[in-house]
């Protein structure tokens, strides 16, 4: 490997692996790319988690609620000719409205006299996702497209101490939506009554029950609100790097391995166990070997299941 | 009931065993073979989703498991083909030790999701790795012989089939598992370690998997990820499954048979529209859990119930009748 590529930044990292000087000089770019990204998964998990915490259902289908909403962006993006980042708002509403007629369906399916209703939820959701994922790649076929933003081209470049690093505007964008989102659920569920409401139903659904909490329709829009921020992040996800059918599997392993790091049901460790998933995966991307990177995850995932089995900050159920 | 469905499933298995005799077409036979191999998956998992309540989202891992193992060991270990088959079952078995300890002390939830990403990493794992053949997967000799696999897979179904059938419903290892799945504590202040018999149902449940998995591999003589390990085995199993009836055995059993019969005339004569058996099984699903939590089985129940002669199962399912009836 010659000198001079040390000072090329456009340079797949992982053709340099010999030289020492040049993996330090990765670094800052690695971790930068890793918290950027682990923003996103911040929003594939969100909704998830929130979905699990106040109703425990666990969402099979999150991954392919990610791919029609990318989908709905994409074809959204080629009639209207808009920014797909300007079309979040629809795509939003469109899938918060498909939740909220869904999740009855849910309801009716858990609350049946089968012993354990998490399961037959599990049952059914699993259903839901293979239903989805049929339909999706007889409608959309198996080729990958990409949601052209106005900010896919732009790029900002950092120079400090010798060490470079490259923001790609999209990204950026991804890292601020995913922050935005959380903040905005929090102040929703710290500091508006549907906010309490949710929560007393989290904690003690008999309970809220008696205090006037109206569970079904206050589930309704948990789940919608989950399947719209899961297919608004499927946009924001499709303009950074592709969509096709088949990624909706990615994902949901994505809001798994989140959910579980953070503690299922535990929506504060959410961002902290993105934050690190999107790490390890870019340090891995750059120092190991990208096919592992799965596997890594995985074994990761096992040794916190082993260890600490409710999460990095034992506070899951 | 019991007695009567013990004598239904050795009629069955009597009518597999005269197929041969009565037709040599090999098709035929190919079809029924591989409907005998579902019957084992189906009620392989029945056994941790069924009868424990854990949901295993990655069968199609100890199938994919033990169908490598067994190829592996035979090419290039050129070990003999019934002691690589041993291995297969084996090794199908150990993995469920490794991935069922730490999850099967939680709630069934992370179970279902460690499954699930199992088998992916399973997958994964095939696909990178030099001596399985990555995405090309390995070819194994050829021994084209339809009436040995036919009777071997006879064989190895009765035998998982009289295996769970003794352990499941003539012995107190079935009561344990269903006292853990009506209530957990319940069982541990009883005296039972719920984490180690399940641990116990889950190898129960996986080594038919693997084992059936290595005849597969030798059988059609060519694996590759997306063939054994691919996610369809997984979904066709707990379809078969829950739309048979959980937690029996003869249940899976009509599921499979239902549901592998209907699979093979979709793919005969839509072969283009594969991608809608995606979504025809994903509805199956979600409308069963909805419309048929006690599947088929429960459904042929619930009519015997009306015969006075039959009070054992009545209290439970005569409140079924009231609750489910519209």
């Amino acid at each position: 490997m010659r000198r001079g590529d040390e000072t090329e930044p456009g340079l797949r990292p992982r053709q340099l692996f010999t030289e020492v000087p040049v993996l330090w000089q990765l670094l800052p770019q690695a971790v930068l790319d890793g918290l950027l990204i682990g923003g996103v998964y911040i929003t594939v998990a969100l909704g998830f988690s929130l979905a699990f915490g106040v109703m425990h259902i666990i969402d099979f289908a999150v991954g392919e609620w990610i791919m029609l909403g990318a989908f709905l962006g994409y074809y959204l993006q080629r009639w209207t000719g808009l920014d797909p980042l300007a079309l979040l708002p629809v795509v939003f509403a469109v899938f918060t409205a498909v939740g909220y007629v869904i999740q009855p369906v849910i309801h009716r399916a858990v609350s049946g006299r089968r012993g354990n209703p998490v399961l037959m939820g599990l049952v059914f959701t699993f259903g839901l996702m293979l239903a989805i994922r049929g339909a999706g790649l007889t409608v959309f076929g198996f080729f990958s497209h990409s949601i052209p933003s106005a900010l896919s081209a732009r790029s900002l470049f950092l120079e400090a101490g010798g060490l470079f690093v490259t923001v790609p505007a999209i990204r950026l964008f991804g890292f601020v939506y995913a922050i935005g989102i959380t903040a905005v659920l929090h102040w929703v569920l710290r500091r508006t009554d549907f906010g309490l409401a949710v929560r007393a139903l989290a904690q003690n659904r008999d309970a809220a029950g008696l205090m006037g909490i109206n569970a079904r329709r206050i589930g309704s829009w948990v789940y919608g609100i989950h399947v719209g921020v899961s297919a608004m992040t499927g946009v924001v996800i499709g303009s950074i790097f592709s969509i096709s059918a088949q990624m909706g599997g990615d994902y949901t392993i994505l809001a798994f391995f989140v959910v579980v790091l953070a503690g299922m049901g535990y929506l504060a460790g959410v961002p902290w166990a993105a934050f690190l998933l999107g790490l390890v995966q870019s340090l891995f991307l750059v120092y190991g070997n990208p096919s592992y990177t799965l596997l890594a995850v995985f074994a990761i995932l096992y040794l916190i299941l082993l260890v600490s089995p409710k999460g990095l900050f034992a506070k899951g159920v | 009931m019991q007695r009567s469905r013990a004598l239904w499933a050795g009629i069955a298995a009597g009518v597999f065993a005269v197929i041969p005799l009565l037709t040599r077409d090999t098709f035929a036979l190919r079809v029924v073979t591989e409907a005998m191999m579902w019957i084992g998956l189906a009620v392989a998992w029945d056994v941790l989703g069924g009868y424990t309540g854990y949901l295993n989202f990655g069968h199609g891992a100890f199938f994919g498991l033990g169908a490598y193992t067994t190829a592996v060991l035979m090419m290039r270990g050129h070990w003999p083909f019934a002691l690589a088959l041993v291995a297969g079952g084996v090794t199908a078995g150990a993995a469920a030790v490794v991935a069922g300890l730490p999850t099967l002390r939680l709630k069934g939830a992370y179970f279902a999701i460690a499954t699930w990403a199992l088998s992916r990493a399973v997958q994964q794992l095939a696909l990178v790795l030099e001596f399985t053949g990555g995405p090309d997967g390995m070819r194994l000799p050829p021994f084209l012989n339809p009436m040995f696999f036919y009777y071997l897979m006879w064989a190895l179904v009765t035998a998982i089939f009289v295996v769970l059938w003794i352990l499941l419903e003539r012995s107190a290892f079935g009561l344990k598992l269903q006292a853990i799945r009506e209530d957990e504590e319940g069982a541990m202040a009883l005296g039972l370690r719920p984490t180690a018999i399940k641990v116990q149902a889950f190898v129960l449940s996986t080594v038919p998997a693997g084992i059936l998995g290595g005849v597969y591999a030798y059988w059609i003589t060519f694996i590759d990820p997306a063939s054994v390990l691919g996610d369809l085995v997984t979904d066709q199993s707990v379809v078969m499954a829950v739309f048979g009836g959980l937690g029996t055995l003869v249940g899976p059993a009509v599921g499979a048979v239902l549901i592998y019969a209907f699979k093979t005339f979709f793919w005969a004569y839509l072969s283009e529209y594969q991608v809608l058996y995606l979504i025809i099984l994903g509805t199956v699903i979600a409308l069963s859990v909805v419309f048929l939590p006690d599947g088929l089985i429960g459904l042929m129940a619930r009519r015997r119930i009306k015969e006075p002669a039959e009070p054992e199962p009545a209290d439970e399912d005569s409140q079924g009748l009231r609750e489910v009836a519209p």
